[in-house]
């Protein structure tokens, strides 16, 4: 249940929204430090040529004054090592002598006249002299053993001997590796929590945006009396809310209308039906004999066909709007079929027709049982009252992925090619046919009010065949979790 | 035919004609029947008198039938219903009616279906007895353990399913039984085809049944509905 529970949160949009939504913050920022770090890192290097080149000055004129004496050396590396103290962001070290700094003196002859720093210089020696170095002017030198490089800037004294002074990049390097260490790990942290924030808000926000897709699923074909839930807040989600609320009252209001129409029309009717009814229901048993009777008989008929006609009318015309009222319950079609087929055989046999019902396991739909019926009923009677004498009519019905499959079909004349693509609107005939033409129109009318699928075509035989898709009562339900799940 | 004399039916039906037609056609049948046309006097009626059974039409015109019958029940009337209706769609509030043993028909409706739906009310306000095991109608008769039925001395070869049609028909010997009577009874379906599915089946039936050397039993009312006659 657990994995359950986290794929659908990777399947809802809040993971999207919050993993994007980090994605370019983090980018973002990304790119922004990039910047400030090439900013930062030219601006120490400028500080620390500048401090180079005012101390190689210094050190020239020193060096240039003090006397070429024995003191001479001892001066200048003091003052050297005075210079190494006041390199900009030094890291205290416990060394007396400062390792990142070096001087040193080369006389006119190129040999090495004075020394001070790490080692004997010789490394150091060997690295200036095979880099070309323009005097006063900073580079980067690389020495043997030194994994850091020098930023070294010389000068010339008058008496023709040059003057380096060394200063390792390491302390400069540290401060940009700290800036970078601090800035990953403040980077980490603000995204993932920035990203935890949007995460949590979007999900607390697609919350009702869940909430008022539920109620809406639910309000569905024939309860539109409740309405979605609503927020106190005034953003958009309260606005869709309202705005749905406000579109189902509309269609409440007209659906309302239709029952209205609807009902006083089957009232209007149906009572004058009653009366007329019942006046030649009773001079049927006053003992009319003979012709009279014949033609009262005949009335009587035709009032039930006018009013199973009405009642077909308007279940497809509520059944058009998708306002046809549904009493759902669970029903086995096999069960049904089997009746149906029980009922119908020997009128079929009557008329030299065949009947073969191929299926096996139950189907259970929710559905209208009486509309169910009355869908199944049609079916048959269209075959009845247009195939001709040896025919076969094929029931089958199969359950895959959910739903059921019904079809019909028989090896009769088919469909006439002309009204096949009309064939389940009202008023569609076939050129034989003595129908009202609302026999298909009403078992379309049926299936769409179940959520099904419903199709015309010709059969393998060349007959007329019909095939009715309708979701299974348990598949409903499942696909109903699922979309609770994807909410979750 | 007169097997309720003792029966008082209150008729609450607003249009003339169909009320003239009903009060004459039960008192045929053998009820005693008052007429209210509307809901004042309908509840003035049903308080005051002692009927076995009420029948109510939805669409009174100073009050609504189901507001009608829930009054009556407030006052204490508890005799079942038979409500009659012109409307579509049936009221969630006739829904909970039905339930509560109440019963519910449409119109128009064949007169043998009305007598047939207040037979049934009334039977079951009076609480019958034991289940027969047999059914006996003039020389036919019907072993309902053994699902065997014999005319005479000939054991007549039904199927399963035309024994319960010939059941339905002796159960109600000497009363119309329409054609969407024996589709819902022994079918179970509401259906009204307009092909003669059901005629077809009671021709077999009958050619099974109404052996030669016989008198013929099951009768056609044309129009109306069929009949197993009882004498």
């Amino acid at each position: 249940m657990f994995s359950e529970t986290g794929k659908t949160k990777m399947r809802s949009a809040a993971w999207r929204v919050s993993m994007w939504g980090a994605l370019a913050f983090a980018f973002g920022t990304m790119v922004l430090f990039v910047f400030l770090h090439g900013f930062v890192s030219n601006d120490i290097q400028r500080r620390s040529d500048a401090w180079l080149s005012g101390e190689v000055e210094v050190l020239a004129d020193v060096a240039e004054r003090t006397p070429k004496d024995a003191l001479y050396g001892r001066v200048v590396k003091e003052v050297a090592e005075l210079a190494s103290k006041e390199v900009p962001d030094r890291q205290k070290s416990d060394d007396a002598l400062n390792n990142s700094v070096f001087f040193l003196q080369l006389a006119p002859d190129g040999s090495q006249a004075l020394w001070v720093g790490e080692g004997d210089g010789s490394l150091h020696l060997n690295a200036i002299r095979s880099t070309k170095m323009a005097p006063d002017i900073p580079s980067d030198i690389r020495v043997t053993g030194h994994e850091i490089p020098f930023r070294v800037v010389s000068d010339r004294l008058q008496n023709g001997s040059l003057i380096y002074l060394g200063l390792s990049e390491r302390d400069e390097l540290r401060v940009l590796r700290n800036l970078r260490l601090r800035f990953v790990l403040i980077w980490l942290l603000i995204v993932s929590f920035g990203a935890a924030i949007v995460f949590y808000t979007t999900r607390r926000m697609l919350g009702h945006v869940r909430r008022i897709t539920e109620a809406a699923s639910r309000i569905g074909e024939s309860d539109l009396s409740s309405r979605v839930p609503t927020t106190r807040r005034r953003d958009e989600v309260a606005h869709l809310a309202f705005t749905l609320n406000r579109m189902l009252d509309r269609i409440e209001n007209s659906v309302h209308q239709l029952h209205t129409i609807t009902d006083s029309l089957a009232h209007d009717l149906r009572s004058p039906l009653t009366a007329v009814r019942a006046k030649l229901e009773m001079s049927l048993t006053m003992g009319v004999r003979g012709e009279d009777s014949e033609s009262i008989v005949s009335a009587i008929e035709e009032i039930d066909r006018l009013t199973e006609f009405l009642n077909k009318s308007l279940d497809v015309a509520e059944a058009k709007a998708d306002a046809l009222r549904l009493e759902r319950v669970e029903i086995d079609l096999n069960e049904v079929l089997k009746v149906m087929v029980d009922l119908y055989e020997p009128s079929l046999f009557e008329q030299g027709l065949q009947i073969r019902l191929l299926s096996g396991e139950p189907a259970v739909i929710s559905a209208d049982a009486a509309l169910v019926h009355r869908m199944i009923s049609n079916l048959f009677d269209n075959e009845l009252k247009h195939l001709r004498p040896t025919s076969t009519v094929t029931v089958s019905l199969h359950s895959f992925d959910g739903s059921a499959l019904l079809v019909v079909e028989d090896d009769g004349p088919g469909f006439a090619r002309e009204v096949l693509p009309s064939i389940f609107k009202s008023r569609a005939k076939g050129p034989n046919s003595n129908g009202r033409g609302l026999g298909l129109a009403f078992v379309e009318a049926v299936v769409r009010a179940h959520n099904g699928m419903i199709e015309a075509s010709r059969s393998e035989a060349g007959g007329a065949r019909i095939a009715i898709v309708l979701p299974l009562a348990h598949a409903e339900q499942r696909a109903m979790d699922v979309v609770e799940m994807t909410f979750e | 035919m007169l097997e309720h004399q003792s029966m008082r039916l209150l008729l609450v039906e607003d249009e003339v004609e169909i009320q003239g037609f009903l009060k004459r056609s039960l008192t045929e049948a053998g009820y005693q029947v008052d007429a209210a046309g509307d809901g004042k006097s309908a509840e003035r009626l049903a308080v005051e008198g002692q009927y076995d059974a009420l029948i109510v039409d939805l669409g009174l015109p100073d009050q609504d039938g189901i507001t009608l019958i829930l009054k009556l029940r407030e006052l204490g009337v508890t005799v079942p219903v038979l409500i009659l209706s012109a409307r579509r769609s049936v009221d969630d509030r006739v829904r909970g009616l039905e339930q509560g043993g109440d019963d519910y028909l449409t119109k128009p409706f064949a007169l043998a279906e009305l007598l047939a739906r207040l037979r049934n009310l009334l039977k079951r306000n009076s609480s019958s007895s034991a289940e027969a095991t047999r059914i006996r109608v003039l020389d036919l008769e019907l072993d309902l353990l053994r699902r065997e039925a014999s005319r005479g001395k000939e054991m007549l070869n039904l199927t399963p399913q035309e024994f319960v049609l010939l059941e339905y028909l002796c159960r109600n010997a000497g009363r119309v039984v329409t054609r969407s009577m024996i589709l819902d009874q022994v079918w179970g379906m509401r259906i009204q085809p307009d092909t003669n599915v059901v005629d077809v089946h009671i021709y077999r039936l009958r050619g099974k049944v109404d052996l030669d050397g016989y008198r013929p039993l099951i009768r056609t009312l044309r129009g109306v509905g069929y009949v197993l006659r009882d004498r």
